[in-house]
C-alpha cells in the first residue's frame, strides 16, 4: 500500500497543473499517467495558444508542455508513475488500484484529483468502418508524435478548433485538405483559425454533413449533403469528394469512468460534452475527497484545463495547509477562468456550467453576442465592409508602413496588445474585445505579426516603390522562401492573384518558426494579397 | 435509402445501427439492456465510441431527452487486462 496526501490521475495539462500546485506547496503527491510520457494532448499542440499573457498566450502548446514536464520532474514532492493505468477506486476503503508493468499497485490517498480528459466522439454514417476513417486526435498523434504522414487527401468533418487546427497542421505536413465540412450554419471554432486554412485554399462547407464513405477496401471518397435550418438533409444536394482519409472531429466526450464507478453524482449536460460530474466551483465533486479538473469536468480549451488543474490542486491542498496566499491565488484563478469564459465564444460553456448544480449560478454575466459579422463566421473570410472598418485613413495608408489586424471575432486573446513595443494596440478592459490600433502610434515595426496566434496581422507598405507595395505576412510552412524568390501571391481564399517577389525574410529564434515574409506586388493588390505559395 | 446495416455503432463488437434501432423498437430502451443483448460497450473501448450514439438513438425513437435516460454504468477495471496480470504469473518469469 502506497500512502500519499494527493493522488492525481492523468498526466495531461490539467493533471500536471494539479500535481504542480500541490508539489509546490510541499504536499506529497503521486501523479499517474497511462502512457509512457506526460503531456496529454498538449504535446501535439504545435500552434500558439490564445488567452492572456499570464496563461502564456502566444506560446506554442508544445513549449508550455516542455516547461510543465520539466517542473514535474524536478519537484521532489511529486512521485511520477508512467505507464500506469487506473483500474478502480473503492471509496469505502479509500483505496485506488493501478496497473503498472503487469503489477497491481494499491494507493491510499487522502485526496484524489481526477483529470482523465476526454475521448473523441464518433459519428454514424454509411461505411463508417472503412479503413481510412480516423479521429482527428489520432491523425494528430500520427503526425506530431510519430512523424507519420497519415494520408494524401483528407476530408475533415467538423470545424471546431480541433478540426481547424488539425487541418492546418496536415497542410504543414504536406497533406492536401480537400475540405472541411460543418453541420452547423457557422464555423464551430475560432474564425481566425478558419481564415488561416481558407488562405491556404481549403473549401469550407457549413450546413453540410457526411452521408457516406465511398470505397471497397479503403476510403476513396465521401458523399456529403447540405442541411436545412432544421438539420434535415436537402435532397439533390449530394456531392462527391475524392479523398483517401476522412477525419472525424465532431467533438469530445468527458472520460468519466472512474468518477461514475466511484459513485460521484453525474449529470448529462450536452454543452459540456455529455456525462459530467456534479461539482462545486472549487472543483470538488459530490464525494468530498474527490476533485476534478480539465476536459472530464466539461470540454474546453487547454488553457482552461491548466487553470482548473491548479485550482483543483490548491483547493485539495487547502485542506492540509492554511496559507492565506493560496486563498488569494484561488480567487485569482477563478477570476481568470471567468474572464476566459465571458466572451461570446464562451456562451456554450457558461450555459453548461450553469446547469451543473441546481440553484447555483456559476455565471451571472458574460456576453452572448459580439460585434462580429455573420458572413465572417460562415466563411472565415472578412467581407469588404469588415475590411473597410479596420483600414486607416487614406493619408495614413500612404504615409509609412502600418499593421492591419484582421481579427473580427471576440475571443479571449491578447498577445497583440502585449507585444507591440509602442503600445499601439489596445483591447480595453475585457480581453475578449476586438483589438484596436492607434495608427498615430503604429511605427510599422512588424513585431506584432509573429506573436498573433491567429496569424491575423499583416504589415502593409503601400508605397514601397512607385508602382509596388509590399505585404508582410506570417508564414509557418516549409521550405521558407529565399529573398529574391518569385512566388505565387494568393488572396484570402488561397487563389492566385499575381506573381510577386520576396523582398525580405524575417526569421529568428524568438519568432519560434512563425517567419515573416515580405512580398512585393503591384499596388492594386495591397489589400488583397494575404498568402504566398512557393513555385516548384 | 440509408443502409443502416452498413453503419457501425460499436466497432469493438461489430454492432450496427440497424441492430440498435431494432432493439429499441422492440422495447429495449435502456442502454444497459442493449449492452447485455448486443455486447456493445463491452469491448476494449468500454463504450466510448457507441455510448453516446446509442443514447441519442434511444432518445430519438422514444422522444425522451438524453438528460432523462439511464446512463451507462462503469465498472473496474477500465479497459482490458490480461489473466497474467490478475494471477501475477508475469512476475515469476522475471
Ligand atoms: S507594427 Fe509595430 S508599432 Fe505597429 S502595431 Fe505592430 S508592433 Fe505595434
Ligand atoms: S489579433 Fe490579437 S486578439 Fe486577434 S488573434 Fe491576434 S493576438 Fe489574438
Amino acid at each position: 500500500m502506497i500512502e500519499t496526501d494527493i493522488l492525481v490521475v492523468g498526466g495531461g495539462p490539467a493533471g500536471i497543473s494539479a500535481a504542480l500546485a500541490c508539489g509546490r506547496n510541499n504536499i506529497k503527491t503521486v501523479l499517474i499517467e497511462e502512457r509512457d510520457f506526460l503531456g496529454g494532448q498538449l504535446i501535439k499542440q504545435t500552434h500558439r495558444f490564445f488567452g492572456s499573457k499570464e496563461e502564456r498566450a502566444g506560446s506554442r502548446g508544445i513549449r508550455i508542455a516542455e516547461d510543465l514536464m520539466n517542473e514535474i520532474k524536478k519537484n521532489k514532492n511529486i512521485d511520477l508513475y508512467l505507464d500506469a493505468r487506473a483500474l478502480g477506486y473503492y471509496e469505502e476503503e479509500k483505496i485506488f488500484t493501478v496497473l503498472q508493468n503487469g503489477r497491481m499497485l494499491k494507493f491510499s490517498p487522502r485526496k484524489l484529483i481526477i483529470a482523465t480528459g476526454a475521448f473523441e466522439k464518433s459519428l454514424s454514417f454509411e461505411n463508417n468502418d472503412l479503413p481510412g476513417i480516423y479521429g482527428a486526435g489520432a491523425v494528430q498523434t500520427l503526425m506530431n508524435i510519430y512523424g507519420v504522414k497519415p494520408a494524401e487527401r483528407v476530408l475533415m468533418i467538423g470545424s471546431g478548433n480541433i478540426g481547424l487546427i488539425v487541418s492546418y497542421q496536415l497542410i504543414q505536413a504536406g497533406v492536401q485538405v480537400v475540405g472541411v465540412i460543418e453541420a452547423a450554419p457557422e464555423i464551430g471554432g475560432y474564425a481566425v483559425h478558419a481564415s488561416k486554412i481558407r488562405r491556404l485554399g481549403v473549401p469550407l462547407y457549413t450546413s453540410h454533413t457526411i452521408k457516406k464513405a465511398i470505397g471497397n477496401e479503403f476510403v476513396t471518397g465521401a458523399e456529403i449533403i447540405e442541411l436545412d435550418r432544421n438539420w434535415n438533409e436537402i435532397k439533390g444536394t449530394e456531392k462527391k469528394i475524392d479523398c483517401d482519409c476522412i477525419c472525424l472531429s465532431v467533438g469530445l466526450s468527458p472520460l468519466v469512468d472512474i468518477l461514475s464507478q466511484s459513485g460521484c453524482e453525474m449529470v448529462y449536460i450536452p454543452e459540456l460534452g455529455g456525462e459530467v460530474p456534479v461539482r462545486n466551483e472549487n472543483m470538488q465533486t459530490s464525494i468530498d475527497n474527490i476533485y476534478v479538473a480539465g476536459d472530464l469536468a466539461g470540454i474546453e480549451e487547454a488553457t482552461a484545463a491548466m487553470l482548473e488543474g491548479e485550482l483543483a490542486g490548491l483547493c485539495a491542498a487547502n485542506t492540509f495547509i492554511n496559507d492565506v496566499k493560496q486563498d488569494e491565488r484561488i480567487e485569482k484563478i477563478k477570476n481568470n477562468l471567468e474572464v476566459l469564459r465571458s466572451g461570446p465564444k464562451g456562451s456554450k460553456i457558461r450555459s453548461g456550467l450553469n446547469k451543473l448544480i441546481k440553484g447555483e449560478t456559476f455565471f451571472q454575466g458574460g456576453r452572448n453576442t459580439g460585434s462580429e459579422i455573420e458572413a465572417f463566421k460562415k466563411t472565415g473570410i472578412p467581407s469588404g465592409e469588415n475590411l473597410r472598418s479596420i483600414l486607416p485613413d487614406e493619408k495614413r495608408i500612404n504615409e509609412t508602413p502600418f499593421a492591419l489586424i484582421e481579427c473580427f471575432q471576440e475571443i479571449p486573446c491578447d498577445p497583440c496588445v502585449n507585444n507591440c513595443p509602442f503600445g499601439a494596440i489596445t483591447e480595453g478592459t475585457d480581453i475578449n474585445n476586438l483589438p484596436k490600433i492607434d495608427y498615430s502610434k503604429c511605427t510599422g515595426c512588424g513585431s506584432c505579426i509573429s506573436r498573433c496566434p491567429g496569424l491575423a496581422i499583416f504589415l502593409i507598405n503601400k508605397n514601397y516603390s512607385e508602382n509596388t507595395s509590399t505585404v508582410s505576412m506570417p508564414y509557418e510552412m516549409l521550405p521558407v522562401p529565399q529573398k529574391g524568390e518569385i512566388v505565387d501571391v494568393l488572396d484570402r481564399e488561397g487563389k492566385k492573384i499575381v506573381s510577386g517577389k520576396v523582398v525580405k525574410v524575417l526569421k529568428n529564434e524568438k519568432m519560434d518558426k512563425t517567419n515573416v515574409i515580405s512580398v512585393e506586388i503591384p499596388k492594386e493588390f495591397f489589400n488583397v494579397a494575404r498568402n504566398i505559395r512557393l513555385v516548384k | 435509402m440509408m443502409k443502416e446495416d452498413n453503419i457501425i455503432v460499436c466497432r469493438c463488437e461489430d454492432v450496427t445501427l440497424k441492430d440498435i434501432r431494432e432493439l429499441i423498437k422492440r422495447g429495449y430502451t435502456n442502454i444497459e439492456e442493449i449492452k447485455r443483448i448486443t455486447r456493445c460497450g463491452m469491448g476494449p473501448c468500454q463504450g466510448k465510441n457507441c455510448g453516446q450514439i446509442i443514447l441519442r438513438e434511444i432518445s430519438m425513437i422514444t422522444g425522451i431527452p438524453v438528460e432523462k435516460l439511464t446512463l451507462q454504468r462503469y465498472r473496474p477495471p477500465f479497459g482490458g487486462i490480461k489473466f497474467s496480470e490478475v494471477l501475477g504469473e508475469n512476475n515469476d518469469e522475471k
